[in-house]
């Protein structure tokens, strides 16, 4: 919840707090000014001391919780009170800086709502309900306040990137893997469950989870277990893919904030969504560093489409670190010997793994570099990126061009949302060889070590372990699989789901197609700010007349109508004056009046009781409204 | 008649800071574009506007009333109570009640349930002597939120009299001898047998208050004793030894609370007004009000 502020931040505003509850009753308050002074400086002090500047987000939402809490020691007048709640706002608004989850903003909002609270109170003084009453009104305001913030949501105008300025990011918290594949790293994220991205298929075309194959880090440079990706992407080689037809799967994905630059679509992507560039290794390369939570499109076929290599990225492709042992070398030579055609080559490689005694494990054990030997021949017992990485060198050993691929495989279907999530803990490398008649194949060397692990997904693959070694809390493993609670799962993730994709991807693009979509024909930021005023205005008129209506007093309203009956009467030549009660004037007025004369007197008897008896039943203000526009109805145009 | 403007709407100073919060947070949603800053600006700024006629309206069917004010002596408390009522039907809160025009502190009233009335009293320091209009009456407003304030001015029709203050020398002047004909008759004031009770008069010594009567609930009374009368008392304008015109009235004024307290009868000479030696409650407050308004 703090997200990477310095504990003590927050143990200071408790502290200050906890010292203010003590001190106000006591009547303690702190007056001196150098105290003051010198507290602010040694907190900035400190401030500059945890984090080494006081540049970037946090330093700054540190020192406005700092700022705060000597605020709240320091705080006694009614102005003040107002300060700390604005500035309590404030530091919601700075949570948002340091995280957009949806949890998050959930607390953010009841935390924005309980200020609100607070401030009603305190204006509120001694009146009786010291917790509903104000709770009450400040559910009133936000649910009045719902429709405004809708629309200001869709229609305030948005700025285009263009106007920006960078605040250093938050330096922690950015999950996922590196550009960079070495012995465990991607183990350490298999009990991550963290949230990669959510795709949607818009056109109903899903793979089954087990070839959901999502393509993410092209690692072409090679040396054992450390694999990276081409230091200068962009400047090896082309990727120009034409389309091939319209037999691509479509793909919605909403990536959340990884702060890298690489996105994902399922193997192998084929047109690139907007602002994003088809890097070499055909995976998709984001020109900015995602930070925020960005739905795209994008399109992936099944089969790549180039069909040529060049001297250049073939001699790329086929490097293998010298110091290979003459063993390995050995045993490549005996499959190339026996069969020169690739696609032989790599499946006895399959073979060699299949039936040479290998296991699948999230801790095999430290492996260096250079441990080639150790893991194939001696230990053999690995994680996906050990076969992964010990494939690809082996198949460039063989003379087939080969590269690692580090991404995600599979997927959970939330039927809720009718989306796939995919975790952190999906996160999977595998391997592509190049066959001259095909191109670019996806081998798996996992699946073949390790075929559960890619038809149930790791999380299922590691609980069934789990129950058969009876390592782990079988208890409230079983508890957490229990369907009601799997329901509950699914059906926040889908609101976290709808979270990310309609409030948290919605900006200025997302705005201007909205706009166009619901028929408004303007460009200028400024007419639309126009009409939101407009309807804002219209909006508080309709609240304000609503609510007068609401609290007009009966009296008024009986006022009001047997004045509108006396106009009336008027008109037809009996003017009341002022000296005459209603009941003399009744009388006279029947007179003048011969043939309303049973109306008027019913009227001026409903107005006398309304009036002037203690409880008058709500019944009678009915009759009296009805008998009034009777007689109006009744004498209609009449003149004297 | 009492009149009712229509309410007038101005901002405080908390909005000012409001504002500039909202701006604040407009330029760091905007620069970074995050949804959900945006979000919470938005929430802040509707809520904000939605509490405009929430506002506006806290003052919707309230009607103020002065009352009857006692009349005072000058650098005194003058306590004007004054009954806010609700027809509307709907509670009212935390409604503040000024008197611009005299500068008395505000009172506020936290509470006011539908078609219920509150009493409130205003207290500030006498002015000059003389009769005063009460003027405005302000009721003010800025609940919910603080941000804006919404005002109501409702002119009282009362006038309120303010007697000169008492000053000088506390020592009656001699009474003539032709006051001393009707020396038969007996005079109450402080002597030694009890004769009954009667209403306090403030600046009266509180030595003679039955504060028993005040135990049991009963408003001030001041014990009365019979004595001797001495004789009739003229207090003459005139005759007050002060070139000043306040000072004499001032020294006038302490004469007739001495006198009323000695129950010694008096009479008052002014150059206008001339007003029979008597004793008592009306004659009393008679006196001063001549004092009061003597031009």
């Amino acid at each position: 919840m703090f997200g990477g502020l310095a504990p003590w931040i927050p143990i200071l505003f408790l502290i200050t707090l906890a010292a203010k509850f003590w001190m106000e009753p006591r009547g303690y308050r702190l007056r001196s000014v150098l105290f003051k002074v010198v507290l602010a400086a040694v907190t900035l002090g400190a401030i500059f001391f945890s984090y080494g500047s006081v540049k970037g987000i946090e330093p700054g939402v540190s020192l406005i919780v700092v700022l705060m809490s000597l605020k709240i020691l320091e705080a006694h007048t009614a102005r003040e009170f107002q300060v700390m709640v604005i500035f309590g706002w404030v530091l919601c608004l700075c949570g948002f800086f340091l995280s957009q989850d949806l949890a998050v903003a959930l607390c953010l909002l009841v935390a924005f709502s309980l200020l609100l609270v607070a401030l009603i109170q305190f204006h509120r003084g001694s009146s009786p309900g010291a917790f509903w009453s104000p709770l009450r009104l400040a559910g009133k305001l936000l649910g009045q306040a719902l429709p405004l913030v809708v629309l200001l949501f869709l229609l305030f105008p948005r700025l285009p990137a263009g106007f920006r300025f960078q605040i250093m990011q938050p330096s922690s918290g950015t999950a996922g893997f590196s550009d960079r594949l070495s012995p465990g790293s991607i183990a350490t994220l298999a009990n991550s469950s963290q949230v990669a991205f959510r795709v949607e298929f818009p056109d109903g075309r899903i793979p089954s989870p087990a070839a959901m194959y999502w393509h993410g880090v092209v690692l072409s440079h090679g040396e054992g277990f450390e694999w990276r990706a081409p230091d200068s992407p962009a400047s090896i080689y082309p990727a120009t893919i034409p389309l091939s037809g319209d037999e691509g799967i479509r793909q919605w994905i909403t990536i959340e904030p990884h702060g890298g630059h690489w996105m994902f679509a399922l193997d192998w992507p084929s047109s690139p969504p907007a602002g994003a560039s088809l890097a070499p290794g055909d995976c998709l390369w984001s020109r900015e560093p995602i930070r925020k939570p960005r739905r795209y499109e994008v399109k992936s076929s099944l089969a790549i489409s180039r069909k040529e290599l060049s001297s250049r990225e073939r001699r790329m492709l086929l490097e293998v670190p010298a110091w290979l042992s003459p063993a390995v070398r050995e045993l490549v030579q005996s499959w190339t010997s026996s069969s020169a055609n690739p696609a032989a080559v790599v499946n006895s490689a399959l073979q060699f793994f299949r039936s040479g005694g290998f296991q699948y494990s999230l801790s095999p054990g430290p492996y260096k570099e250079r441990d080639l030997d150790e893991f194939l021949f001696h230990r053999r017992l690995g994680f996906c990126e050990h076969y992964a990485s010990s494939f690809a060198t082996l198949m460039r050993l063989a003379g087939i061009p080969a590269r690692v691929v580090v991404g995600y495989l599979g997927g959970e279907y939330n039927e809720f949302g009718r989306f796939f999530l995919v975790r952190q803990s999906d996160t999977h490398a595998w391997c592509e060889v190049w066959l001259p008649d095909k191109g670019w194949q996806r081998v798996d060397p996992t699946s073949v070590v390790a075929p559960e692990r890619v038809n149930l997904g790791l999380d299922s693959f590691l609980a069934r372990r789990a129950i058969a070694n009876r390592t782990s809390n079988t208890f409230a493993r079983n508890l957490a699989q229990r369907p009601i609670f799997t329901k509950l799962r699914l059906a926040w993730d889908s609101i976290n789901y709808a979270w990310d994709t309609r409030v948290l991807s919605f900006d200025a693009e997302a705005q201007q197609s909205f706009v166009a979509e619901i028929g408004i024909s303007v460009a200028s930021p400024f007419s639309l700010f126009m009409r939101i005023l407009i309807i804002a205005g219209g909006l508080l008129a309709i609240y304000g007349g609503w609510m007068r209506f609401r609290s007009r007093s009966r009296a008024d309203r009986v006022k009001a109508l047997y004045q509108r009956f006396c106009r009336k009467a008027a008109r037809l030549g009996a003017e009341r004056q002022p000296w005459e009660g209603p009941l003399d004037f009744a009388m006279r007025a029947a007179d003048l009046v011969p043939d309303q004369s049973k109306r008027i007197r019913n009227i001026s008897n409903t107005y006398i009781a309304l009036r002037y008896s203690r409880e008058p039943t709500p019944s009678l203000l009915d009759t009296f409204v009805k008998g009034v526009n009777a007689f109006t109805f009744a004498t209609r145009g009449r003149r004297k | 008649m009492r009149k009712h403007r229509f309410s007038r709407v101005s901002p405080t100073a908390g909005l000012a800071a409001l504002l500039f919060v909202m701006a604040a947070m407009w330029y760091a949603a905007a620069s970074q574009n995050n949804a959900a800053a945006y979000l919470l600006l938005f929430c802040l700024t509707s809520v904000f506007l939605i509490s405009i006629p929430h506002t506006l309206l806290n003052l919707a069917g309230l009607k103020a009333s002065a009352e009857s004010v006692k009349p005072t002596f000058a650098g005194d408390e003058v306590s004007l109570p004054v009954e806010i009522v609700n027809e509307s039907r709907a509670t009212r809160s935390a409604i503040a009640l000024t008197l611009p025009d005299s500068g008395s502190p505000r009172e506020q009233v936290d509470h006011i349930p539908a078609g219920k009335a509150a009493r409130v009293t205003l207290r500030f320091s006498a002015p000059r002597r003389g009769e005063h209009p009460i003027g405005r009456l302000c009721l003010t407003t800025i609940y919910p939120l603080g941000f804006l304030r919404t005002s109501k001015h409702i002119t009282a029709p009362q006038r309120y009299l303010v007697y000169p203050k008492p000053a000088g020398d506390p020592n009656l002047p001699k009474a003539r001898t032709r006051a001393r004909q009707n020396k038969s008759s007996q005079q109450l004031g402080e002597g030694d047998d009890f004769a009954g009770v009667r209403a306090y008069v403030s600046g009266e010594s509180q030595r003679h208050i039955d504060w028993k009567a005040v135990a049991r609930g009963q408003a001030l009374m001041t014990k009365q004793f019979s004595a001797e009368a001495d004789g009739l008392l003229y207090l003459d304008f005139a005759a007050v030894p002060f070139s000043d015109l306040e000072e004499r009235l001032s020294q006038l004024v302490l004469w007739v609370i001495e006198a009323e307290r000695a129950r010694v009868s008096y009479g008052l000479r002014l150059p206008a007004v001339e007003i029979a030696p008597s004793l008592g409650h009306s004659h009393f407050h008679h006196c001063l009000r001549a004092l009061a308004l003597f031009k």
